[in-house]
């Protein structure tokens, strides 16, 4: 073979596995709380557990609310912004963030809301229908 | 009846369509004139349908027939015309018309400039692509499987086993649920044709490579390919600003680039068709790089399928801001994007030991060598992207359930890929117009260096530069604008139209330059509490209730009505309360912010503004969404949106409440509704409720018009009342009156409202023998706040520069395509003639 091929080849698989190593790397999985408390960051999905108290403090400037992970653990999320706009209405919850002494400290929040941009549910046709 | 005409001649373009692929491939094998004269009628057949069609849709939209399911869905009654408008491709399926009759056009213009041996096998491709797109939306149900969705759906196809369908089958709402407010924009007006027509453009290569390798022509294809690439990149481009610049303005994503997969999905097929573009002018003026140049044309377009099945076909929906709704188009995407790659790639592949190779190597400083490079490096970028917006699909190789990279898996991978970019493009344009020897080129480069350098550090001490990766980035950033600028302006003396190339380079350097001060150098604008606090936070003397450390800092701040704040120790900003208006969007807020430069420059107003979204709230909550308020200026931006206020949270407790109210019983509701307090004061004297004081000043006279008929005694009294910690102070004058009605005495105490604070105040009783009066306040709040705003604001330095490089970088486009685009007319002329 072409000594110019063979570099060729070469770099090319270094390449891609340096890039699929850091690809790999900058991934991540979503988790339970559980499982989060021993990582240093973790993606959660859940749903917000209205039973309990929650709202932002404009002391601290932090909102906190208790949320229920897919597996049923409910933790305090602790997240340093005000509460999302639409923070009620969201059917399902992701917090980015780390555990820390059994509350969860969120460094960002994603929200899926019912809202007809991803997907279209028979909810908002009851609206539609009473509005007759 | 419209919309049946409309769903059958979608119908009709679709078979039309599949006629006309036929018809294309026979006139391509047998260059029968009639069979291709017969394809060329199908084309515009086909597109008369569509467009007749999409009038159809238009027309449904504009009548507001909610029964069908698009128009209940994308509108409602009070959209304004034009966003009515805009609904039409404001969902999938209207968006699939779009490019299908931006498709079309592109088509008629093929069919009349595209010169043989190209012309059937191009509109082949072209009819091609036509059909896959047609059949998203003919919504045959074939038993097994649905084709496509159509946009003449009614309510009742949609959802056969809703309730209200079963009780009435001709079941139409008598108003739909509205466009989405973010979509309520005038760039949603023309950012998606753009785009769309750029998709269409990019079609074009990918069809002549098509034709290339079917008729085995491997030079000239270029040359009539290479002014549609550059066309389509300019779409691509215009598109990528435009979103770009609306995502920055008017949504508050907090920036104009966030690596978003729908982002990602036009920027993909522009790196590519960009490295198409440089090794098809290598292929022109030097007879190589044929392979890379039909390599590239052939995945810009699997590129743009590819990124339509990721956003369109459900696979990201839990990544992306803007994810399509899910059609259930899966399969049929997935047949798409296999087809495209299986015709593109595999017809390569098979042609690929025929395909012409250089007889020599190019030497490494040889303008073939810098511009195969460039083309290798715009395609390396786009691969790093599309391996980071695949992440739902190839993020599985290394976790169950993958989340998307981080952003800084694309930021770490791009930064290096443009440094090298940056000086590629200056020693390639060096040697795309005259031969060097490294002396030679070192020689040219002493200057450009030299300045170079002086702009470097005179960056690093102004922007106080303390990262060194930074530095060298900011380097080759520099080298890339001074550079190209040495070689356009050498090429202006010669010959102007020639600057396409270098002016396009310059525009890139520009870009670089403004990436890294807009994005790196954002900086938070805070009060001095905020800041201090910050710093604490990041010294890591701040712990929460708990004992733990507190890692984040606060990136807002808050304002209280006309008590002024000093932010950045540059601007007094002042909170001077909002305007409630129903235009464009009711409900909306527009907050009044005085910024007031302390050096003394011109005071300016910000007005960003909260507004309801209607679409997506319900009842027992409202959603708001926010739109952030820009100043520009030449050297630095300030970008700011309202985080919360005092009306947004009053309204959404009284929310709350009705909510609660209505599962409440009826006795309980008006338990503690009224809070009234009374006050005693003589001449002179001052009492304290909450944060409010009230003096009764003096006892003021009554009009007669003011008092009932009858009155014994008509007094007012002047009270003032103070809010202590703003100050904000009203005097008011309560009126007492003691009338006789049949004979019997009545008082009158008409109650005064202070709107701004929300209570009454009422002259209750009098007390002859002490000279002091009784008032009673209605509504009062002991715990009483003064309106106030949470603000988010940042200062992001040159933003206008990347606004800059982008306009230079679409200008030197232009350039280019007119002069390509000249060139290829002249040569038809000339065959013409001979």
């Amino acid at each position: 073979m072409k000594p110019k091929i063979l570099i060729g080849v070469v770099s090319i698989v270094l390449f891609t596995s340096l890039l699929m190593y850091n690809f790999g790397n900058s991934i991540s999985t979503y988790v339970n709380f559980e499982q989060a408390e021993s990582r240093s960051t973790s993606h959660v999905i859940g749903t917000w557990d209205d039973t309990q108290s929650y709202g932002f403090s404009k002391e601290t400037m932090r909102f906190t609310f208790y949320m229920k992970d897919e597996d049923g653990n409910v933790r305090r999320v602790i997240y340093p912004k005000p509460k999302p706009n639409n923070f009620e209405e969201a059917t399902q919850l992701v917090v980015i963030g780390e555990m820390r002494n059994s509350a969860f400290h969120a460094d960002e929040m994603l929200m899926k809301c019912p809202s007809k941009y991803n997907d279209s549910d028979d909810l908002e046709f009851v609206n539609a229908e009473e509005s007759i | 009846m419209i919309a049946t005409i409309g769903n059958a001649l979608l119908t009709g373009a679709f078979i039309v369509s599949v006629l006309a692929v036929i018809t294309y491939a026979v006139a391509s094998n047998t260059e029968n004139r009639r069979v291709q004269r017969l394809s060329h009628l199908l084309w515009g057949v086909k597109g008369l349908f569509i467009l007749i069609s999409s009038g159809a849709l238009i027309w449904l939209i504009m009548t507001h027939q909610f029964q069908y399911y698009y128009v209940w869905n994308y509108t409602s009654l009070d959209l304004e015309t034009k966003y009515l408008f805009s609904a039409f491709y404001g969902g999938q399926e209207g968006s699939f018309m779009l490019w299908i009759i931006c498709s079309f056009f592109v088509g008629l213009g093929l069919i009349r400039w595209t010169r043989k041996p190209y012309k059937a096998p191009v509109m082949f491709v072209m009819a091609l692509t036509q059909m896959f797109l047609l059949s998203m939306l003919v919504g045959w149900d074939l038993g097994f499987s649905k084709l496509g969705a159509s946009p003449f759906r009614t309510i009742a196809q949609e959802m056969p086993n809703a309730p209200f369908i079963q009780a009435n089958p001709d079941f139409a709402p008598a108003d739909g649920s509205g466009l989405n407010d973010l979509l309520k924009s005038p760039w949603m007006m023309i950012h998606p044709p753009i785009i769309f027509v750029g998709f269409s453009m990019m079609t074009v290569p990918f069809a002549f490579a098509i034709a290339s390798l079917w008729t085995k022509t491997y030079h000239e294809w270029i040359r009539p390919a290479l002014p549609w690439t550059l066309a389509a990149n300019l779409s691509l481009l215009t598109a990528i600003f435009l979103g770009g610049y609306w995502a920055y303005v008017t949504l508050s994503f907090g920036g104009y680039w966030a690596w978003d997969p729908v982002e990602n999905a036009s920027l993909v097929p522009w790196l590519i068709g960009t490295a198409g573009i440089h090794a098809m002018i290598i292929q022109r003026h030097s007879s190589r790089a044929h392979k890379a140049s039909l390599f590239f044309a052939i995945l810009a377009y699997v590129s743009i399928i590819y990124q339509t099945f990721l956003t369109r076909s459900g696979v990201l929906a839990d990544q992306s801001v803007h994810s399509f709704v899910d059609l259930g188009l899966y399969n049929q995407l997935l047949a798409f994007i296999l087809t495209v790659t299986i015709l593109g790639i595999g017809f390569y592949l098979y042609r690929y030991r025929e395909l012409p190779s250089p007889e020599s190597e190019s030497k490494f400083l040889s303008r073939e060598f810098m511009t195969f490079t460039g083309a290798m490096l715009l395609f390396i970028l786009g691969f790093v992207i599309i391996i980071g917006t695949s992440s739902p699909i190839l993020g599985r190789l290394f976790v169950e359930n993958p989340t998307p990279p981080d952003i800084q898996f694309y930021n770490n991978w791009s930064m290096p890929i443009v440094m090298v970019m940056g000086i590629a493009t200056v020693i390639g344009q060096y040697l795309f117009w005259q031969k060097h020897t490294w002396e030679s080129l070192a020689g040219a480069m002493v200057m450009p260096l030299l300045i170079t350098s002086v702009a470097t550090i005179l960056s690093i001490i102004f922007g106080e530069v303390r990262n060194l990766y930074y530095m060298l980035y900011i380097f080759t950033a520099w080298f890339t604008i001074v550079g190209n600028a040495f070689v356009m302006f050498s090429l202006l003396k010669k010959n102007p139209k020639l600057i396409g190339g270098s002016l396009t380079h310059f525009g890139f350097g520009a870009l670089l330059i403004g990436i890294i001060a807009s994005s790196a150098y954002t900086e938070p604008l805070l009060d001095e509490q905020t800041a201090n606090y910050n710093k604490r936070v990041e010294a890591g003397d701040v712990f929460d209730e708990e004992g733990f450390e507190i890692n984040q800092g606060v990136e807002m701040f808050e304002l209280e009505l006309d008590r002024p704040k000093l932010i950045n120790d540059t601007y007094m900003v002042t909170y001077e309360g909002y305007d409630l208006s129903d235009t464009p969007r009711p409900g909306q807020q527009s907050y009044k912010l005085r910024f007031e430069p302390i050096d003394g420059g011109e005071p300016f107003y910000l007005d960003p503004v909260v507004y309801p979204m209607l679409t997506s709230s319900g009842p027992n909550s409202i959603q708001w969404s926010v739109d952030p308020d820009v100043r520009t200026g030449w050297l630095s931006d300030i970008y700011i949106y309202v985080a919360g206020s005092k009306y947004v949270e009053k309204r959404n407790e009284e929310v709350e409440e009705a909510a609660e109210n209505t599962m409440m019983p009826v006795a309980d509701r008006s338990a503690d509704s009224t809070d009234v307090k009374q006050i005693e004061l003589s001449k002179g004297e001052t009492a304290t409720a909450g944060p409010f004081t009230f003096r009764f000043i003096d006892f003021a006279p009554a009009s007669e018009e003011s008092v009932p008929e009858n009155t014994q005694i008509g007094i007012r009294s002047l009270v003032r009342v103070t809010h202590e910690p703003t100050g904000a102070a009203y005097d008011v004058e309560p009126l007492f009156a003691v009338y006789t009605e049949n004979e019997e005495s009545y008082t009158y105490s008409p109650p005064l409202t202070i709107d701004r604070w929300d209570f009454e105040v009422m002259f209750t009783r009098i007390n002859p023998e002490t000279d002091s009066v009784e008032l009673s306040v209605v509504g009062l709040d002991e715990e009483f706040q003064e309106d106030w705003v949470l603000i988010v604001a940042e200062k992001k330095p040159y933003v206008s520069v990347v606004w800059l490089g982008t306009f230079l970088l679409m200008f030197g486009f232009s350039i280019s395509i007119m002069r390509h685009w000249k060139r290829e007319k002249d040569t038809a002329k000339r065959e013409e003639e001979a």
